[in-house]
C-alpha cells in the first residue's frame, strides 16, 4: 500500500493538472452560470407574466436533465444543429447551462424574502429601475445567497467528475489514467478524493468568512 | 442648510393635496382628503390607528397610487406630466420628483448593507449624482448635526433604533429635499430614544424646514406644529391651529380622541 | 430509431430506476440510523460519521464509483458491476440522507419529547411514537429532493460497466449515427420518473395528512 501511494506521489504532477482543471472548469462555469442566472432571476421577478412564464420553463427544464445527458447531448448530439464543440467547451457549456437554472432559483428565492423596507426606501429617494436594482436590489441578494452559491458551486465541482467520461482531462480521469497504467486503484482514487474534499473545505471555508462579512451588514 | 425654493417661488404652497382617495378593495381609507403645506410650516396628521394617515404620506410620493385627486410639489403634479392629469410620469420623472422629497419611515428602511455614512451618501451620489467629496461632507455635517458622527463607519444592523432614525432623518436632509415626509417617525421606538429622535425634528421645524408629519406624538403636535389635521376613518374632520385644535376642538370625534391620548 | 433501440433505452430505464431504488431502500434508513447516533451524541459515532459525511459529500459519484469497483477487488473483495453500482448509490445517498434526517431531528420542538418523558413515555416509545412520524414527515421534501438528486446522479454507474438508460442512448446514437431522437427520448424518461416521485411525494403528504387530528 505505501509503495501504491509512493507511485501516486512520483506522478502528482498528473493529479496536480488534473486539479487545475477541475477548478478551472468549475470556476468559469460557475461565474457565468452565476451571470446568466443574475438576468434570468430578474426575468423571474418581471411584472410581464410572459416573460415570467418563458423563463420559468426554461429554469424548470435545465434543472430537470441529469449533467451527464446534457453533457453528452451538447458534444454528440449538437453538431447534428451545426454546432461543434470540442468536449472541454461542451463540458463547461454543460455546466453553465445546467447550473444557471439553479442559480436563477437562489438569487429568486433570496430576492422575494427581501424585506421591501429597503426598496421602499429606495424608491422614495429616487432610485429606479436599473439603478435600484444594481445599487439596492442587488448587493443584498448577493450577500443573502453566498450560502446556497457557496453549495452549489461544490455540486459543479462534482459534477465535473462526470466529464471523465467524455475523456476532458480533469481530477478524476487523471486518478484514473494513473490507476490504470500502475495498477494503483486504492491509492489514486483515495489521493482523488482527498483534493476533492480538500476543494471542498476551502469553499466551505470562504463561504463561513463571507457569512460572518454578511451577517453584520443584514 | 435650507430648503430648496419652491421651485418656481409664485407663492404656491409647497406641497398641495387635493381631494385624495384611495381604496383597498372594498376598504375606502382614504375619501377625499385634502391639505396644504407651505413653505417653512409643519403641518402634523393626527389620527387613530387605521385612520389612513400613513397611506396618505404614501401616497404623496407615489408609494401608493391613489384612485382619486391630485397631488402637486410646487408647480408640479406628481405621477403626471401636466397639472390636468392624463399622460402619467415615466418611472424617470416619477424618480426625479420623489428625490426632491424627503421621507423618514416608521421602520426607518436604512440600507443594511451600507455603512452610516454610505447610506447618507448613496441617493446624493447615485441619484442627484453629486461628486462624492461633496456628498461625503454633507453627509458629515449632518452626522455631526444629529450627534452620531462617530458611528460613520458602523452598519445599521449594530445601532439603536433612536440611532437608525436620526440616521434616516440625516439621510433624507442629504438630498436638501423641498419637503420632508415623516411617517409615524417615533411609533416603531422604545420610549427612552423617543426624545432624542423628537429633539432632532423639533430642530428642523425651529430653522424652517417644511414638514409634513404623521405621529402619534401629542406633545411634539402641540409645541411645534403651524397646523394640525385630524383624519378619522380616512376624512379630514378638523384642521386648525394646534392651539385651537388642543384646548378648544370643535368636534366630538376630536375630543372623543384627545381624552384618550391626552396630552401630558 | 427501431423498436429493437426503444427496447434497449426501456431496459436502460429499468436499469436505472432498480438501482436506483436499491441505493434509497438502503440509503434513506440508513441515513436516519447515523442522524440517531449524531442526535443521541454518542462520541465516537460523532466523529465517525461527521468525517464519513464530510467526504462522501465532497466525492463525486463517479469517483467514489470507480473507487469501489477497482479498489475493493484490490483488497479481496470481488464485486460486480451490480454490487458496486448499487454500493455506491447507497454510500453516496445515505451520507446526504444522514444530514436530511439530522436536520429534523435537532429542528424538533424539545417540549413534545419533555412531556412525552413527564408522562413516564421511554426513548425508544418516544421515539417511534411521537417523534418519527413528525420527523417523517417535515424531512418528507428534502428526502424526496435528494432521490430526485441521486436519479440524476445515477449515469455515473456506467463506469462501473453498468448500461442505464443514458449509456444505451449513447451506444444507438453510436449506432444510428443520430443521436439526438435518443438522448431526447432519455431526457423524457428522465423526467416521468422524476414526476413518478414528486407525485408519489404528494399522494404521501395528503395521504399522512389524515392521520392530523
Amino acid at each position: 500500500m505505501i509503495r501504491d501511494f509512493s507511485i501516486v506521489l512520483e506522478n502528482i504532477d498528473r493529479l496536480l493538472v488534473g486539479l487545475m482543471n477541475t477548478v478551472l472548469l468549475s470556476a468559469t462555469g460557475l461565474l457565468l452560470s452565476l451571470l446568466i442566472g443574475v438576468v434570468f432571476a430578474a426575468a423571474l421577478m418581471s411584472h410581464n407574466r410572459f416573460v415570467v412564464r418563458l423563463t420559468r420553463v426554461l429554469v424548470d427544464t435545465m434543472r430537470c436533465i441529469p449533467f451527464l445527458l446534457l453533457a453528452y447531448l451538447v458534444y454528440y448530439a449538437l453538431p447534428s444543429l451545426g454546432l461543434n464543440f470540442n468536449n472541454w467547451t461542451s463540458g463547461l457549456v454543460a455546466i453553465v447551462i445546467y447550473n444557471a437554472g439553479y442559480m436563477a432559483e437562489i438569487l429568486r428565492g433570496v430576492w422575494a424574502q427581501l424585506p421591501r423596507e429597503s426598496i421602499d426606501a429606495g424608491s422614495a429617494f429616487g432610485f429606479y429601475g436599473r439603478n435600484l436594482y444594481l445599487r439596492i436590489i442587488l448587493p443584498q441578494v448577493v450577500l443573502a445567497a453566498i450560502p446556497m452559491i457557496g453549495n452549489q458551486s461544490i455540486q459543479v465541482i462534482k459534477d465535473t467528475a462526470f466529464l471523465m467520461i467524455i475523456a476532458v482531462p480533469e481530477l478524476t480521469h487523471a486518478a484514473s489514467s494513473i490507476q490504470s497504467k500502475y495498477y494503483v486503484p486504492f491509492a489514486a482514487f483515495i489521493s482523488a478524493v482527498a483534493l476533492y474534499w480538500a476543494m471542498c473545505s476551502v469553499i466551505e471555508a470562504g463561504v463561513r468568512r463571507v457569512e460572518r462579512i454578511a451577517e453584520v451588514r443584514r | 442648510m435650507t430648503d430648496a425654493a419652491d421651485a418656481e417661488g409664485d407663492g404656491l404652497p409647497t406641497l398641495r393635496v387635493l381631494g385624495l382617495t384611495k381604496t383597498f378593495g372594498d376598504n375606502i381609507v382614504l375619501d377625499g382628503v385634502s391639505l396644504s403645506v407651505s413653505k417653512g410650516k409643519t403641518v402634523c396628521v393626527l389620527g387613530p390607528s387605521g385612520s389612513g394617515k400613513s397611506t396618505l404620506l404614501r401616497c404623496v410620493n407615489w408609494l401608493e397610487r391613489p384612485d382619486q385627486g391630485a397631488i402637486f410639489l410646487g408647480s408640479t403634479r406628481v405621477g403626471f406630466r401636466n397639472a390636468g392629469g392624463g399622460i402619467p410620469m415615466s418611472s424617470r420623472e416619477l424618480a426625479r420628483v420623489r428625490a426632491r422629497m424627503g421621507m423618514v419611515f416608521q421602520h426607518f428602511n436604512l440600507w443594511p448593507h451600507l455603512t452610516v455614512l454610505e447610506n447618507i451618501i448613496e441617493a446624493p451620489m447615485h441619484v442627484l449624482r453629486r461628486p462624492r467629496e461633496k456628498a461625503v461632507h454633507t453627509a458629515e455635517t449632518l452626522l455631526k448635526r444629529v450627534g452620531l458622527i462617530e458611528k460613520r463607519n458602523d452598519f445599521p444592523s449594530r445601532l439603536s433604533g433612536g440611532q437608525k432614525q436620526r440616521v434616516g432623518i440625516a439621510r433624507a436632509l442629504a438630498m436638501e429635499p423641498e419637503v420632508l415626509l415623516f411617517d409615524e417617525p417615533t411609533s416603531a421606538l422604545d420610549p427612552e430614544t423617543v426624545g432624542e429622535v423628537i429633539a432632532v425634528m423639533r430642530t428642523l421645524s425651529a430653522e424652517g424646514r417644511t414638514m409634513l408629519v404623521v405621529t402619534h406624538e401629542m406633545q411634539f403636535a402641540r409645541e411645534t406644529a403651524d397646523e394640525i389635521v385630524f383624519i378619522d376613518r380616512g376624512r379630514i374632520v378638523e384642521k386648525s391651529a394646534p392651539q385651537v385644535f388642543f384646548a378648544r376642538p370643535q368636534t366630538e370625534r376630536a375630543r372623543q380622541f384627545l381624552q384618550r391620548y391626552s396630552v401630558r | 430509431m427501431t423498436s429493437a433501440d426503444l427496447i434497449s433505452l426501456l431496459q436502460g430505464a429499468g436499469v436505472t430506476v432498480a438501482l436506483s431504488l436499491a441505493g434509497i431502500v438502503i440509503g434513506v434508513p440508513l441515513g436516519l440510523g447515523l442522524a440517531i447516533l449524531l442526535w443521541r451524541r454518542i462520541p465516537l459515532a460523532q466523529l465517525i460519521v461527521k468525517t464519513y459525511v464530510s467526504l462522501i459529500r465532497a466525492t463525486p459519484l463517479v469517483t467514489l464509483g470507480l473507487l469501489i469497483y477497482f479498489a475493493l477487488p484490490a483488497v479481496g473483495l470481488q464485486t460486480g458491476p451490480v454490487t458496486a453500482a448499487i454500493l455506491t448509490l447507497a454510500i453516496n445517498t445515505t451520507a446526504f440522507n444522514c444530514e436530511i434526517w439530522r436536520a429534523g431531528l435537532t429542528d424538533f420542538p424539545k417540549d413534545q419529547i419533555e412531556s412525552a418523558q413527564a408522562f413516564g413515555m421511554s426513548w425508544p416509545h418516544t421515539f417511534r411514537r411521537i417523534m418519527l412520524p413528525q420527523v417523517a414527515r417535515t424531512c418528507l421534501p428534502a428526502l424526496v429532493n435528494e432521490m430526485t438528486l441521486l436519479l440524476k446522479g445515477s449515469p455515473a454507474i456506467a463506469v462501473v460497466g453498468i448500461v442505464d438508460v443514458t449509456r444505451a442512448a449513447v451506444r444507438i446514437g453510436a449506432n444510428t449515427y443520430e443521436p439526438l431522437p435518443p438522448f431526447l427520448l432519455a431526457t423524457a424518461l428522465y423526467a416521468a420518473i422524476v414526476f413518478v416521485f414528486v407525485r408519489a411525494q404528494r399522494w404521501l403528504e395528503r395521504s399522512s395528512r389524515c392521520d392530523e387530528v
